[in-house]
């Protein structure tokens, strides 16, 4: 477990060293919540914790970052944060100049528990690396079904749906000023469950070399939707297809977000580009 | 149009007869149409197109609502790679129809529901060809379950009206 006295120097060093803000969470009346530390004297210091309940951190970084223009920014990111930024700076939403990132590595029961594919980010500062726990159960049991008992298995799913747009807004990938789930040409407003399946479809396409797996649409769904496991179906298509993870090298773009080189769409496609 | 042929194309496009959208980009496919049509050459009418400028501006969008409304198929069809008037506009319809098959696969519509073709204006025997092949393929497979459940949910409404 790691100490939050630990977090605190280090917090304390970061805006020693010019972030004139530090993103964490802390305890108020018995729950966690993000807060952000401006000084190294303030009181949210005392309730600092470490580990428990994750946050869109992420999310709120980029609104603080477009309210406070020129200010820098330390944060305390998981490896899904981490994830997110890098994804997020790549699509103009996140200035990596002014982030800072204090690296919090999962522990062992929180991996397991959130099945995650690196419960780590490329930096620890705070904690041990814990070994990666995916799992495709949701996506097995999926797969192994024929076609039209696919889709009823996913009608379920879906039929239970009721429209909080839970998902969208816990999203750290989400950030559009318009939302494709709120155009009433593709989605009818109004109806409870939303039409099978474009409604999920439509998030799904969007979240294709873009999910992070950071699994927090999971834990918002109030009707237990395995939401995850379609984004992470839409991931392992991209890597064999593209060879591309999100949130991983800051260097190279979604494929689906440029044009590429025709070499490339050969090899996509296949010899003769025959589909 | 004559009586005899309107009843002919509502038949074709009926209840019962599979119902296919083809997205046709302007420069290349749906000039391949046009020639398979002046070249009177035979193929199943199931078909409806709707031009666009570039398969590049076709959104996955619009594929998952065709599905949705109650369409048994859908077609793009554009420039052959490397022959795009905007130059690389297909390259992204190649990239996006792979992720957006997988995605109707894994929801569990049938993969043969949805089809990619390069058709050049100087094909139109291609065109008629693709056409035919693809209707066969759809009909194979019969109505979509999508489309099963919307006239369920149509008749379901009228009835309560």
């Amino acid at each position: 477990m790691v100490d939050a006295e630990e977090l605190k120097a280090l917090i304390r060093k970061k805006l020693e060293e010019g972030a004139d803000a530090f993103l964490c969470l802390v305890d108020e009346e018995g729950s966690l919540v993000p807060a952000l530390v401006t000084g190294a004297d303030s009181p949210d210091l005392e309730r600092i914790r470490v580990g428990g309940v994750r946050y869109p951190l992420a999310k709120i970084l980029v609104e603080l970052l477009r309210e406070y223009p020129g200010r820098r920014f330390a944060v305390l990111a998981r490896g899904c944060d981490e994830r997110a930024l890098v994804e997020l700076a790549k699509l103009e939403q996140v200035d990596p100049d002014r982030v800072e990132l204090v690296g919090l590595a999962c522990t062992e029961e929180e991996a397991r528990a959130c099945g995650c594919p690196k419960p780590y980010p490329t930096r620890v500062d705070l904690g041990e690396r814990a070994e990666p726990a995916p799992e495709r159960e949701v996506i097995e049991e999926a797969e192994f079904l024929p076609d039209p008992e696919r889709l009823r298995f996913w009608e379920e799913h879906f039929s239970r749906c009721i429209k909080c747009y839970g998902c969208r807004n816990v999203c750290p990938m989400c950030f559009c000023e318009d939302c494709a789930l709120e155009n009433p040409q593709l989605v009818e407003p109004g109806v409870v469950p939303p039409e099978f399946p474009s409604f999920h479809l439509i998030r799904a396409l969007d979240m294709a070399g873009r999910c992070v797996d950071c699994g927090l649409c999971d834990e918002a769904c109030p009707a237990d939707i395995p939401l995850r496991s379609i984004y992470r179906r839409m991931q392992e298509v991209m890597e064999e297809r593209f060879g591309y993870r999100p949130g991983e090298d800051p260097e190279r773009r979604n494929p689906l977000s440029e044009l590429g080189t025709e070499a490339e769409i050969k090899k996509i496609m296949g010899s003769g580009l025959e589909i | 149009m004559t009586e005899e042929k309107k009843e002919g194309r509502a038949e074709a496009g009926g209840e019962d007869d599979v119902r296919i959208l083809a997205f046709l980009c302007n420069w290349c496919s749906y000039a391949g149409a046009d020639l398979a049509g002046v070249s009177r050459l035979q193929y199943p009418p199931n078909v409806l197109d709707v031009r666009v400028m570039c398969t590049g501006t076709i959104s996955p969008y619009f594929v998952v609502k065709a599905f949705q409304e109650g369409m048994d198929g859908v077609l793009i069809a554009g420039c052959h790679i490397g022959d795009c008037h905007y130059l690389k506009g297909n390259y992204m319809t190649a990239k996006r129809f792979q992720v957006l098959r997988e995605a109707l696969k894994f929801m569990g519509l049938e993969e043969g529901r949805l089809r990619l073709e390069w058709v050049s204006a100087a094909e139109g025997e291609k065109y008629a060809e693709v056409v035919r092949s693809f209707t066969e393929q759809v009909k194979a497979l019969g109505p979509s379950p999508l489309r099963r459940k919307r006239a369920r949910a149509v008749k379901g409404e009228k009835g309560a009206a």
